[in-house]
């Protein structure tokens, strides 16, 4: 019996030792679904990549690239805003033999004549973020966008459960016409009734995402309006310089719906205090956008897995009343310019943006 | 500007000379307070304190970057290099010391320093090598650019808490950057007006020929204009560094047209030779207080667009109406 037993718990030790080792084995090569097991090389090309929120969108693609040992080879090439660089960027990319292209096709369509030929001559090519027209299977292989009228939807709710009777909202964003505003107010408009009034002219105020114009538009709307509740915002860090304006002319800063910035949840915990008004609430402001364009283009240059989602939805990320999904976020000892919001460590954003 | 060219100016030099800067004086402040007028009819709250004491730091950038554009503009020179002067002193004034107040004068000074060394070498290429200003500056500009990306790669960083104090705060109610337009109005005036070197400075705008065959050094002053005016667009620098407390690596893009428009809009010739730099600083709180009753009439952007072209057509025409009235009575 004393033996049996013995027996029984030595076999039952060994397999577990046999599954434990196994398992580590397993996680040690775990490959994301999306990774398949043919060779390519990948290239990511972006429109302009000056500034911080390019930086950390670059390095997170880097990440994702790094995540699948099939890659053989990354590289990456910035059009400097030079629509004719981005142009040859692509095409040069192409002539190298890159198999897989992601591309950040700030032009717009002029970049789809680019965008086609190098579909044609059988390369994997994944716009994202940026409409470039045309149609998938067409002109590129897959395109993914980002929604912004899902963001306009996210702030909408959360106006709702701030104001439920209603209220005078301010909406800017930024050069007159662009698209992202204009889905944004479409899904703002879907969730908010007549109750709300909107005081800016039609369709947003216009700043230019420019902080210095921010601030005049805001110093104008407050004078004008004696009333605003809730300003929404396609571009939180831009307000930061902006915000303090309300407290110069005697008024409590008012709720904030917008995206997320280290600067601006570190302004919102010093001032939040002082300004009764002054809820905040942000949706992520889309770095991770990238990683699903790599994982499309990736998933087609190695036949691997295809992900699930097809466009990037923006999650909701801080809420000052709920504190879900996160309380207000700040790392006063790293750059104002980071967005702890992307999968990238904030240490490692800090390096990306050279602080 | 063809009106400055036909008018017999030697006249007006020798017997008009006080008449004229209280033309382009008058001329100004009638637009303003036009302006003014209609601001409290159409759009009352454009001119209530909160909205004056917000929009007058704007309106004293576009004041001193308009200070600097005159002096060179009086020696008959254009310079393009402003956007990048003033966006690499925003640049070195918030990333060098990464918001450690303890950094900020090394900041300014180093400022200073850039915008001084593309001072004289703009003054350099224009005034020895006699190469057109447009062109020259066009090219210092793109170096000033590439020291901004070299600098901060185009990220914005945040300024240090002590330069949004002086920079952003009031003194007495008035927002602190008034003070130092004021400063810098009260100086150019007093150097072009009061002393000799002004006097002289004015003098080769007006025939760098004539100062030649009376002896004076028309090379240097006019190397000394866009050196002046470097000092002038650092100031601008600094203060938006200050005001905007995240302000992007290109700042500056947005005051190179107001400069030049405040400039024309004062009364200074293009061709050089007098300058108004008190009817400059008024022009700027023209132009800027324009776009705040732009912004408060609450109409479509392309509405609002509209409204700045027309008032600025406006003053210009007011400025050129007048004159042609003054040709009529002197001949």
């Amino acid at each position: 019996m004393n033996y049996a037993n013995l027996k029984k718990g030595l076999a039952v030790s060994v397999a577990t030792a046999v599954i434990a080792l196994g398992g580590a084995g397993l996680a040690k090569a775990e490959t994301p679904s999306w990774c398949g097991p043919k060779k390519a090389t990948l290239a990511l090309l972006d429109g302009y990549g000056g500034n911080s929120w390019r930086q950390v969108t670059t390095a997170s693609g880097k990440q994702t690239v790094e995540l699948c040992p099939s890659i053989t080879k990354y590289e990456y090439a910035d059009g400097q805003g030079d629509t004719q660089k981005a142009i040859s960027d692509i095409k040069g990319m192409a002539a190298k033999g890159v198999d897989a292209l992601v591309v950040f096709g700030d032009a717009g369509p002029a970049m789809l004549p680019a965008i086609t030929s190098v579909f044609k001559s059988g390369k994997i090519i994944v716009p994202y973020r940026v409409a470039v027209g045309g149609k998938e299977g067409v002109n590129y292989s897959k395109f993914i966008g980002s929604s912004f009228e899902n963001d306009g939807v996210t702030w909408g709710k959360w106006i709702k459960g701030v104001l439920p009777k209603g209220g005078n909202v301010l909406f800017i964003s930024g050069p007159a016409g662009n698209s992202q505003g204009l889905d944004e107010l479409k899904g703002l408009k879907s969730v908010l009734g007549p109750e709300y009034v909107f005081v800016n002219q039609a369709p947003f105020a216009v700043t230019n995402w420019d902080p210095a114009l921010t601030q005049k538009v805001l110093t104008a709307e407050i004078a004008k309006n004696a009333k605003i509740d809730v300003i929404v915002s396609d571009f939180g860090p831009s307000l930061v310089g902006a915000l303090p304006t309300f407290t110069k002319q005697g008024k409590s800063i008012p709720a904030l719906a917008t995206s997320d910035g280290n600067s601006l949840g570190c302004f919102w915990q010093d001032n939040n205090a002082s300004n009764p008004d002054f809820k905040l609430f942000t949706v992520a402001t889309g770095n991770d956008n990238v990683r699903l364009a790599v994982q499309w283009a990736v998933a087609l240059a190695t036949g691997g897995e295809k992900p699930k989602e097809q466009i990037f939805e923006a999650p909701a990320y801080e809420d000052s009343v709920s504190g879900k999904p996160n309380a207000v976020q700040c790392r006063k000892d790293l750059p104002g310019a980071i967005y702890m919001s992307s999968a990238l460590k904030p240490e490692d954003q800090a390096k990306a943006v050279g602080q | 500007m063809s009106a400055v060219s036909t008018t017999p100016t030697g006249a007006d030099r020798y017997g008009a000379g006080r008449m004229q800067l209280t033309r382009s004086f008058v001329t100004v402040i009638f637009s303003t307070v036009v302006l003014l007028v209609a601001c409290l009819v159409f759009a009352p709250s454009s001119v209530s304190w909160g909205a004056l004491s917000g929009s007058l730091p704007f309106a004293a950038i576009i004041a001193i970057v308009g200070l600097g554009q005159l002096l060179v503009v009086q020696q008959g020179g254009f310079d393009l290099s402003l956007p990048g002067a003033v966006s690499l002193a925003v640049v070195v004034s918030t990333h060098y010391p990464q918001q450690n107040d303890g950094l900020l004068y090394q900041a300014v000074l180093l400022a200073l320093a850039f915008n001084l060394a593309i001072g004289i070498l703009n003054g350099v290429l224009v005034s020895l090598f006699r190469l057109n200003s447009i062109i020259a500056t066009i090219g210092t500009n793109a170096l000033l650019y590439a020291t901004v990306f070299a600098m901060s790669g185009g990220v914005p960083s945040v300024t240090t808490g002590l330069l949004a104090n002086i920079a952003g705060g009031e003194t007495f109610g008035l927002p602190n950057a008034v003070y130092f337009a004021l400063g810098a109005t009260a100086l150019v005036s007093f150097m072009l007006k009061k002393t000799v070197a002004g006097r002289r400075f004015e003098a080769i705008g007006a025939s760098p020929a004539a100062g030649e065959a009376a002896g004076l050094r028309v090379r240097s002053y006019q190397m000394m204009a866009y050196v002046y005016a470097q000092l002038f667009y650092c100031l601008a620098g600094v203060l938006i560094a200050g005001i905007t407390r995240e302000p992007t690596a290109f700042q500056g893009d947005s005051l190179l047209l107001p400069s030049v428009a405040v400039v024309v809009l004062g009364g200074t010739s293009l061709l050089g030779g007098r300058g108004f730099p008190i009817s400059t600083v008024l022009a700027a709180f023209f132009l800027n207080q324009l776009s705040q009753f732009a912004l408060s009439v609450g109409v479509p952007y392309s509405a609002q667009t509209i409204i700045q072209a027309l008032a600025l057509g406006f003053g210009i025409g007011v400025y050129s109406l007048r004159w042609s009235g003054k040709v009529r009575k002197t001949t």
